[in-house]
């Protein structure tokens, strides 16, 4: 396949699990023989390994760049963010005519000018496929008004009338659904894969009595507040256990927060560090922890753990969660001190057959949520999207280019006067 | 499923075109939206289009909310303004586009609008050829400068002057129509004319030239300013003017009071401006010059301003002239007041022009036959 890549960011300029992943399938797609061009924003940062079909030639108007307090001025960028930037619809255009792709396949274009760039795929007629991990639709309603949607074809579901929609869980589905008044009836799930290659045995369980908990982000709504709270009260239960907690984020605060509620022998906070070297660590763990928010399209985390032998204990309500049996692969709870209190605690007092439990997680990713399980999946649905572009206006139609203009331009006209 | 907007016109014996049209526009004649010169031009168009034998044809207008009726055989499908803005051609609604999928030919009208750019820009890509038409209502830069109206399949200007003022911009299609005029109300009769008697009719706005009118008529000459007041100032400064003057105002005047004035008066003037009496300079002056053609029709010679398009409305000299200055409409009237002009058969020759021209049967069929070459993709640049 001719495989056209949208996305906003691109490694080494991330934000989170979506652009990795989007980085592993064009690769990973690559890999397999298809003929894969990712067209992505700059990136500021130095690139140790440059590949030669990553074109970063548009521009990001939303995270990377600076922000100003300038209500109108933030607001303005963040138009282009999501409604319409006419040089990144352009850009688009361009590659559309030089490369003419089989499929387009879209990943999060929060930052590029969502709606004006997919408007352009339907006017062409390009078969395109969007993969969401992340809630990007509901950017573009809640934050664009009514007459300006139905400038780019975009009220209610109709910017994606023609798209084919993967979707990493049924609960991000429902979240657009809610939110944004979005629906894809014939969407795709696709749950996110884990690397499964050259996986450690996993370590005994409980060695010596201690158990030994891991969590791979620090933030307030990957639950990291309540894990303190939650070893505040299991360090006065007398149990013996011990939490490291990886990667970046507010570490000054919560490392004070640890010291002053005297945890420092039970958490500790070891930083940022690459994927492959997590993968390496979870096997010497007994269990993952994983409170996220409700607002969790996924988690790759808690399954890249159980791919390790290392069972998670999740929020009941995130995406990943659908994946795993709530005793059988993983422990469930709600969001609540209380609720991982007591799954900590169960796992610390040997209630629970961790062994048992790693195994079977782990057999659960092996067999349905590896990578290359997801790598079947996603390619096959692009392959059955293909089909002769079909649009309303040819690509190469002179017009095109004109029309997105007088389009960008009323946008701006509509919502800044 | 069934479009509701769409009805049958009636169908000309031997008709070979059944074109599906729909005209948009951001107000309808109607006094519960705009009664102006561009909402009447939009009813007339229609007219002539059912009295040619279109098919099937709808209007489509915004309004404060959706309302579906019909007006003199068409159906007028109105749809909520979702505009934040309060002028008339700001209006838009996203919902459009929907309404119109399966048209052969849809008309924009006041296309030079914020309305005509955004109507444009959402029925760019339905693969319907879109005819354009400027009725003076805006200037819209994107759809000029920026090069919105190339986007368009066509154009209809309603007058030469209008077609000047948009060719830079667009060089596609483009047809020339002046008019219509409902030729068949807006006839002569057997009343003999009042030979003293000179009327004005249009608003009463500076760039009129009312003033002007009023300061060449002489003494022995009664002028009716018949029009509604738009600027208060200025009518009260023609009533100062008209002291010791024979003027008499009407500013309520309906369609029959219009047409007893047509039928008894010895000369229409209309003397709009592109510079008023205050200075300011007015684009647009006449696009076309409705009146006129309307006093035409009646066989009422005109005397007209070298002013936008009312010089094309009188190319032969018998049932109009036309003048630059106020010295020069100062001679004509005294000419209208000595019985040297209008001449004997420039009332016939008034009729015969609009007959030939401008009338709802010519311009129904020729606007038909050019949306059948539109719509067939001649005509290109």
């Amino acid at each position: 396949l001719k495989i056209l890549v949208l996305t906003n960011l691109y490694p080494p300029t991330v934000l989170g699990g979506y652009e990795i992943a989007c980085h592993n399938v064009a690769n990973a797609m690559r890999q397999r023989g298809h003929d894969v061009e990712v067209l992505t924003t700059w990136s500021h940062l130095p690139d140790p390994r440059p590949e030669p079909w990553a074109h970063r030639d548009l521009d990001a108007h939303w995270y990377l760049p600076y922000t100003s307090s300038d209500g109108r001025l933030a607001e303005s960028e963040f138009h282009k963010a999501v409604c319409s930037s006419y040089r990144n619809t352009l850009m688009v255009l361009n590659y559309l005519r030089s490369i003419l792709p089989d499929i387009v396949y879209v990943w999060n274009t929060t930052g590029i000018g969502t709606a004006a760039i997919l408007d352009l795929l339907n006017m062409v007629g390009v078969p395109w496929v969007l993969h969401l991990m992340d809630r990007t639709p509901v950017d573009v309603v809640a934050n664009v008004e009514a007459g300006i949607l139905g400038l780019f074809g975009a009220s209610g579901s109709s910017l994606y009338r023609s798209a084919g929609v993967i979707s990493m869980s049924e609960h991000l589905l429902t979240e657009i659904e809610e939110l944004g008044g979005i629906t894809f009836p014939g969407a795709t799930i696709i749950p996110g894969g884990a690397d499964t290659s050259n996986i450690a045995a996993h370590e005994n369980y409980l060695r010596g009595g201690k158990a030994r908990f891991v969590a791979s982000a620090v933030s307030a709504e990957k639950g990291t507040d309540l894990i303190i709270e939650a070893a505040v009260k299991l360090k006065l239960t007398g149990a013996d256990f011990l939490i490291d907690i990886f990667g970046p984020g507010e570490l000054p605060r919560y490392i004070d927060i640890v010291r002053n509620r005297g945890l420092e022998g039970q958490v500790r906070f070891l930083g940022p560090v690459a994927q492959r070297y997590l993968l390496e660590q979870y096997p010497s763990y007994d269990v993952f922890l994983f409170p996220t928010w409700d607002r969790e399209p996924f988690g790759f985390a808690p399954i890249e753990a159980a791919a390790c032998g290392t069972p998670p204990i999740m929020s009941r309500n995130c995406g990943a969660s659908e994946r795993l049996v709530d005793l059988v692969h993983c422990i469930k709870i709600d969001r609540t001190v209380g609720d991982l209190l007591d799954a900590m605690q169960s796992v610390c007092s040997a209630q629970i057959d961790l062994s048992a439990m790693g195994r079977r997680a782990k057999r659960l990713v092996l067999a349905d949520l590896s990578f290359n399980a997801m790598l079947d999946r996603i390619e096959a649905t692009l392959t059955q999207r293909i089909a002769p572009w079909s649009g309303p206006m040819d690509v190469n139609d002179s017009s095109l280019s004109l029309l997105a203009y007088l389009k960008h331009n009323l946008s701006i006209m509509l919502r800044f006067g | 499923m069934k479009n509701p907007m769409r009805a049958k016109g009636k169908k000309s014996v031997g008709s070979p075109i059944k074109l599906r049209i729909a005209h948009v526009t951001p107000t309808y004649f109607s006094p519960g939206s705009v009664v102006g010169g561009g909402e009447r031009y939009v009813f007339n168009l229609a007219q002539a289009l059912q009295a040619a034998g279109a098919m099937e044809q709808c209007v489509l207008a915004l309004g404060p909310e959706d309302a579906l009726f019909e007006q003199g055989g068409v159906p007028i499908r109105v749809m909520r303004n979702e505009s934040k803005w309060s002028g008339a051609t700001d209006a838009y609604s996203s919902k459009m586009r929907v309404e119109l999928e399966g048209f052969d030919i849809i008309h924009i009208h006041q296309c030079l609008t914020t309305f005509g750019a955004y109507t444009t820009a959402i029925l760019r890509d339905l693969d319907i050829p879109l005819i354009g038409t400027d009725l003076g209502g805006g200037e819209n830069t994107l759809m000029m400068k920026g090069g919105g109206l190339r986007l368009l399949s066509g154009m209809l200007s309603i007058s030469k002057f209008a077609r000047d003022l948009v060719a830079p911009y667009f060089g596609g299609p483009h047809q020339v129509l002046i008019g219509p005029v409902d030729s068949e109300y807006f006839s002569p009769n057997n009343i003999k004319r009042e030979k003293d008697h000179v009327i004005c009719v249009g608003r009463i706005l500076p760039h009129k030239g009312l003033d002007t009118v009023v300061s060449a008529l002489p003494s022995s000459l009664r002028l009716t300013i018949a029009g509604r007041i738009y600027d208060e100032d200025y009518y009260k400064l023609l009533t100062k003017m008209a002291i010791g003057k024979s003027v008499t105002f009407v500013t309520d005047a309906g369609d029959a009071d219009l047409l007893q004035l047509y039928r008894t008066a010895t000369v229409l003037v209309q003397a709009s401006t592109s510079i008023d009496i205050y200075g300011r300079f007015v684009a647009k002056s006449e696009l076309m010059g409705l009146a006129a053609l309307e006093a035409l029709s009646c066989g009422l010679p005109v005397i007209l301003a070298r002013t936008g398009s009312l010089p094309e409305l009188v190319p032969e000299g018998t049932c109009g002239r036309v003048f630059s200055t106020i010295e020069e409409l100062r001679d004509l009237l005294k000419d209208v007041d000595g019985g040297k002009w209008p001449p004997i058969g420039a009332s016939e020759a008034a009729r015969t022009a609009v007959l030939d021209r401008h009338s709802t049967d010519v311009i129904g069929r020729q606007l038909l036959e050019f949306y059948d070459i539109v719509s067939r993709g001649g005509l290109s640049s």
